[in-house]
């Protein structure tokens, strides 16, 4: 009997020192990555942390003493009570730990959680914040800025947002339901079909995050990520204002070296895509400013030279079962001669 | 007109009891919970009004009503309690205390009706 | 009521031998071999072999479950192409909640709760069977798409539009919807029995609060299936109509909302969970008493946290939807009622603390498990906390914080118990004990394999890993910690490997167990070892929570048909119904013996199932009238039908067969499957009104297509034939029966007129179903109404038919009791409905 005891406390003692060499390992190599909740680069999500952090070492606490004391049990010598001493120390265990110690914590939580969330409010500001409406669709983001100076501004799979300030996101589903979330910045949110969803974040100061849907979509919910990168005021208003659509469309057109390339896109593409100045498709992805992304296919591949061509021609082995047919049936020619037209659009 | 047998008086040391409190409170959370979807569908409040909305005043109203109806039974039940032995004695004592429960679980759930704005 | 004390004298003159009862007994109750073995309805019988069938399935769950860990142990690895991981992780999650989890445990209470409470079978047998070759049936079809690479793919929960047929085009939701439908037709006839077996089958003299606590726990368990079931069931129906024949529901451009699927699955789905945990918290309150060799303190404190967890869990489901854009407010309410649920969980835990501290424990193999469940649960209760903090699970909701967090709740408040009673209880299953050594070696490796699985996990979830992703790329962070989950992972599984190994191998090879080996308190070590098919010889006056304690004797004396109902001459499987409080006995329930047509009917529906599949609708309908015909002719033998009772004698000073009283535990158990009804009717009637008033682009007509006048007569002729109904058994209940054929045959008539002015109304209305939602669930209700009201044409008819054959009357009054609860139930739903549909909207307007 003894024996399993003592095996039974060398093993515990042995998982924990191991959990213990692993928290540590944990902990250096923790925050890497640019989707890290443990990284915040916002209030909400520093916020959030915090508590995180708070109610890790509350919980570690209560866990290893509960353990600690259902183990003791075993060991303890035998003590004959009296029925009256019984239902005393029994009462005792289940008031303090069965009613005190939850009601007390979840009081604690409470009290703690509610005005964190309600940070996360848009309620209204004096001064009110900038509008990007971000809407999902099986696998790709779109994202609208109504509130640019000169008519609203239309980009995919790239979020440029101001830091220093709070933005509200309007977010809706073109199809199935997604969810946006920056994680370093705070909460997701739904993007629900038919409704529109609205959640407040702010980002300290210039840098790039990671963001991928949160809700499962489908095939290729694994790749649908989205570029977030947050950008001084000034460069901000700088950045919308390459993407008027004049602008936009005068870069599309001028250029006449790829007078074959814009036909091809006119025949094969612009039913689905729009171009500024082109074509007006919104099945897929805005390419209006294809060539300034850092990424293509929501995030499957980086933007180098050629790859626009390679993502025409392999795209669906890349990402098996997105929604652009293949492209077999045209010519390798044509499809080089567009990838490098749409390498060019670069406000 | 009929009636179940077991309502023509339900004496407080009867087990139905142990459900009756959390039947009540279940109604409490689905009236508060429905009625202030409702009332965010039809008529939502301007987000600058804060706490201090009709939408607040009604779901409080509610709750403090199925509070003292909660509290009432709960007193009853430990007052029956102490004059029973045994069976009945335990049967009114887990009511009584599923009532305390309930109570303050209404308590306890309907806090944030006073310091969140109803419709956001 | 008159007491009954009959305890026999075992020299006395009429008395046979031990041995001739013993064989008496198995004459009748004895279960038959060979293709007869289809027919078996006995709970012993039928309980392992949901066990058995679970555990299959639990392999096939947890085969999925490594192939997931495979595909995701390094970064962008293509071992699965993504529609294939996401079929295999949709039918993990499928397959270990609806075909493992739950009829693993239900199974485990069929077999269990008779025997804890002194009876000799479950009170309506043929159900028990019903419910396995439901479960069977279901499962396979469900399974089987797996082969067919055609398995559901949309995620456990099967949120809306994604499952739908625009985003869903292959057969994969269909087999989810229909295959699970089928499959929770046998969790609710289990919840349904086992509620009316715990409450009226219990030996004589154990009242209420005698009863050992699993019955409590199971109680609790088999409520929350006959409440919490429906919802989904109502969904399932729903979204197949709109795959099928594309009824808008979810769909907003029809007028509905792809949300109101996420309700109805969480109001099942949330309750689901504590379904699947208090059972399981019932093992560690049956174990811990027993190996700390004293009783539980604090059984009341136990009720009260068995009855707070029950209703509590309803009130929970919004917590899953966090992030769906619901009112702070509304988020509020759930968030503090979510961290209400930690009170009950909490003094459960210290209850089995203090029974410990003030016992002398001992660590045998079973407590082994129990320590493992009570450090992973109470991880996962912690983190359950925090994720009830509406901003802090904004951030982890739907990444693998969740995943951890949800295999900490379930597979230590589910798995971990379980094993650990499996492994008390398999003497009794076999009669043999397992090894030791195997069995510390599979707990070890499950153990460690499990944290090192998913503490980690918790870990990678809050670097960012979301949720159901096939693959992910290098550079997050992510990859050591995935690798060592999925190294881990194959630890765990080698761990229940041995396990099962070690239950497999000890039928054989075990060393034969002494009776009640573990010195338990509860009645079920009573039985032999493995017990006979009809548990006990004589069933005993049980007055103490801890009859095996206070009265060592009492399984010999029990085994020698010293104690009630020890009697087999008159060829009746008999056992006492009782008073649901006090215990004190009522009536002899006789229970009907093995039937070949719960098998018959489950394969029709069978046949419903996979004709609705593949779209074969008029197969569809036929196998639906042909397996209403067989669940009929099942229920012609009852009550005093000569297959059930040929004779109503009983020895003398005994209380009469429960088919020859008022209220006969099918009355309960009409009562219960009426409970599940409404909660089906109360989860229309939300959806309907959360459409009306929360519907992004919800269209109401004008004016009601309706016709109130209609349904005015509809409801007239419902409602006089449900009056005469109650004049009539107002009747038997005073021994008159005269009239009775006609009356039965007129208010059969009445109920057909109601149905055919319903149809007149339905039809008259020329709903456009296929275009808004608003008519499509118009149409729901009504064939709701429909199909109630024709049942109940139906079943007077059938009791007009029986009074004439002499099985009714007023010297067997039971039946139409019966029948006038479903009568008294149409009469409420119809009203309620014609004011929901056609009155509200008049009044209101669009």
């Amino acid at each position: 009997m003894k024996h399993t005891i003592q095996r039974l406390t060398l093993q515990r003692v042995n998982s924990l020192g191991i959990a213990l060499a692993l928290l540590a390992g944990l902990l250096l190599t923790g925050c890497a990555g640019d989707k890290s909740i443990l990284d915040p680069a916002g209030q909400a999500a520093r916020d959030v942390v915090m508590i995180w952090w708070v109610m890790l070492g509350f919980g570690t606490v209560v866990l290893v003493l509960v353990t600690a004391f259902w183990l003791y049990t075993f060991k303890r010598k035998e003590v004959t009570r009296t029925p009256a001493d019984e239902r005393k120390i029994a009462r005792r265990w289940i008031i303090g730990g069965g009613i005190v110690l939850p009601v007390a914590s979840i009081t604690a939580l409470l009290a703690f959680g509610v005005p964190t969330g309600q940070r996360l409010l848009p309620l209204p500001l004096a001064e009110p914040p900038e509008v990007i409406e971000v809407i999902g669709h099986q696998w790709w983001w779109e994202v609208r800025y109504p509130g640019a100076e000169r008519g609203e501004v239309v980009t995919s799979n790239q979020l440029i947002m101001p830091a220093g300030e709070p933005v509200d996101f309007h977010v809706s589903g073109a199809d199935v339901i997604h969810a946006f979330w920056v994680p370093r910045l705070g909460g997701k949110i739904d993007m629900v079909p038919g409704r529109v969803n609205k959640i407040r974040l702010e980002a300290d100061e210039p840098a790039v995050f990671g963001a991928q849907c949160a809700e499962f979509c489908g095939a290729q919910h694994a790749q649908m990520q989205l570029y977030v990168e947050a950008v001084e005021r000034d460069d901000y208003e700088a950045w919308l204002a390459a993407r008027q659509t004049d602008q936009l469309a005068a870069l599309a057109e001028n250029d006449q070296q790829h007078e074959s390339a814009r036909e091809a896109f006119m025949t094969h593409c612009a039913s689905c895509h729009r171009v500024a100045g082109l074509s007006s498709g919104r099945e897929g992805p805005d390419l209006s400013d294809l060539g300034s992304r850092t990424s293509l296919g929501a995030g499957i591949m980086a933007m180098e030279e050629g790859a626009v061509t390679r993502w025409l021609q392999h795209h669906q082995e890349l990402k098996p079962g997105n929604k652009m047919p293949p492209h077999n049936d045209i010519e390798t020619a044509t499809l080089e001669s567009l990838g490098a037209w749409l390498e060019t659009l670069t406000p | 007109m009929w009636k179940p047998p077991t309502m023509q008086r339900l004496h407080l040391t009867h087990p139905l009891h142990f459900v009756i409190g959390l039947t009540l409170w279940c109604i409490w959370f689905v009236t508060v919970y429905g009625g202030h979807a409702v009332a965010c569908a039809v008529a939502p409040p301007a987000p600058e009004q804060g706490v201090f909305t009709l939408v607040n005043a009604m779901l409080l109203a509610v709750s403090i009503a199925a509070i003292a109806l909660l509290a009432v039974l709960t007193v009853g039940c430990c007052r029956m309690a102490k004059r029973q032995i045994g069976r009945l004695r335990f049967n009114a004592t887990v009511s009584a205390g599923l009532y305390l429960f309930s109570t303050l679980g209404v308590v306890f759930a309907a806090m944030p009706i006073i310091g969140i704005p109803p419709c956001l | 009521m008159t007491t009954i004390n009959r305890e026999a004298t075992p020299e006395g003159d009429n008395i046979k031998g031990p041995h001739q009862l013993h064989s008496d007994l198995h004459e009748i109750w004895g279960n038959p071999r060979g293709l007869k073995a289809l027919t078996i309805v006995n709970h012993t019988t039928l309980g392992l072999r949901f066990m058995v069938t679970g555990m299959v399935f639990f392999l096939v769950g947890g085969l999925l479950a490594m192939l997931v860990r495979t595909q995701l142990a390094l970064p962008d690895q293509d071992f699965m192409t993504p529609d294939i991981y996401n079929q295999v992780t949709t039918m993990h999650g499928t397959v270990m909640m609806f075909l493992f989890a739950i009829p693993m445990l239900e199974g485990l209470a069929i077999y269990m709760i008779p025997k804890m409470i002194g009876a000799r079978d479950l009170v309506c047998p043929r159900l028990t069977s019903l419910g396995y070759w439901c479960y069977l049936f279901g499962g396979i079809i469900l399974s089987f798409s797996l082969v067919l690479e055609m398995a559901p793919n949309s995620g456990w929960f099967m949120y809306t539009p994604l499952s739908s047929s625009e985003y869903s085009p292959g057969l994969g939701s269909d087999f989810w919807l229909l295959g699970i439908t089928f499959v929770e037709i046998s969790a609710l006839s289990a919840g349904v029995e086992l509620v009316v077996s715990i409450l009226r089958t219990r030996t004589q003299g154990m009242a209420l609060h005698k009863m050992p606590l699993f019955a409590w726990y199971i109680l609790a368990m088999a409520l929350m299936i006959v409440v919490g079931f429906p919802p989904l069931i109502l969904g399932s129906i729903l979204l197949e109509l709109e795959r099928a024949v594309g009824m808008p529901f979810f769909e907003v451009a029809g007028g509905g909302d792809p949300i109101l699927w996420q309700h109805l699955f969480w109001l099942f789905g949330h309750p689901e969970v504590y379904i699947i945990f208090l059972p399981a918290a019932g093992i560690v309150s049956t174990l811990i008493p027993v190996f700390a060799g004293r009783p539980i303190v604090g059984y009341g404190w136990v009720v009260f946290a068995i009855a707070v967890t029950g209703f509590i869990s309803f009130g929970l489901w919004v917590h899953h939807m966090f992030t769906v854009g619901i009112p702070q407010l509304a988020q509020a309410f759930f968030s503090a009622a979510s961290m209400l649920v930690a009170v009950p969980t909490a003094i459960q835990v210290f209850v089995w603390l203090a029974t410990l501290w003030l016992g002398k424990p001992k660590m045998k193999l079973p407590m082994l498990w129990i320590m493992g469940f009570l450090i992973i649960f109470v991880c996962g209760g912690l983190t359950g906390v925090m994720l009830a903090l509406v901003p802090f699970n904004w951030q982890v909701h739907d990444t693998h914080f969740v995943v951890a967090h949800m295999h900490y709740v379930l597979v230590g408040g589910m798995f971990f118990p379980l094993i650990a009673g499996l492994y008390y209880w398999l003497p009794l299953f076999s009669g043999r004990i397992p090894s030791e050594t195997l069995g510390k070696w599979g707990f070890w490796l499950t153990f460690l394999g499990f944290n090192g699985t998913f503490l980690i996990m918790h870990w990678t979830g809050l670097l960012g890993m979301p949720r159901r992703v096939y693959s992910y790329e290098t550079g997050m962070g992510w990859d050591i910690f995935n690798l060592l989950s999925s190294m881990s992972s194959f630890i765990m599984s080698a761990g229940i490997a041995m396990v099962l190994l070690d239950f497999a191998l000890h039928f054989r090879f075990g060393k034969p167990a002494k009776h009640n080996p573990w010195n338990a308190d509860t009645l079920e070590w009573a039985n032999s070892m493995p017990p006979s098919a009809y548990n006990f010889v004589s069933l005993p006056n049980v007055e103490t929570r801890h009859p095996l304690w206070d009265n060592p004797d009492l399984p010999s004396t029990m085994a020698e048909g010293q104690h009630s109902l020890a009697v087999a001459t008159h060829g009746r499987r008999e056992m006492w119904g009782t008073d649901p409080i006090t215990g004190k006995v009522r009536e002899i329930i006789h229970l009907p013996g093995n039937s070949w047509w719960p098998l018959f009917a489950a394969m029709a529906l069978a046949v419903v199932c996979i004709s609705l599949l593949t779209r074969l609708y008029p197969l569809a309908g036929i196998a639906v009238i042909i397996a209403g015909l067989f669940l009929l002719r099942w229920s012609w033998e009852n009550g005093a039908h000569p297959k059930a009772a040929p004779d109503a004698e009983v020895a003398p000073g005994d209380p009469p067969l429960h088919s020859r009283t008022m209220d006969g535990p099918g009355l309960w158990a009409m009562s219960i499957t009426l409970i599940a009804n409404g909660s089906f009717f109360l989860s229309y009637l939300f959806g309907w009104f959360y459409l009306w008033t929360v519907s992004p682009e919800w269209r109401m007509p004008e004016s009601s297509p309706l016709s109130l006048l209609g349904l005015i007569l509809a409801g007239a002729a419902l409602t006089a034939g449900a009056g005469i109904l109650e004049k009539l058994v107002r009747g038997l209940r005073q021994g008159r029966d005269a009239g009775l054929v006609v009356g039965m045959y007129s208010i059969s008539a009445l109920g057909f007129v109601q149905v055919v002015i319903t149809l007149w109304v339905l039809l008259s209305a020329d709903l456009a179903v296929t275009e808004t939602a608003h008519d499509a669930i118009i149409l729901v209700g009504l064939a709701y109404v429909l199909l109630h009201g024709g049942l109940g044409a139906v079943l007077t008819l059938l009791q007009g038919l029986r009074v004439g054959y002499g099985y009714v009357g007023a010297h067997a009054p039971f039946e139409p009791a019966v029948v006038a609860q479903w009568w008294r139930y149409n009469l409420v739903t119809f009203w309620i409905l014609v004011g929901a549909l056609a009155v509200l909207p008049r009044v209101i307007g669009s």
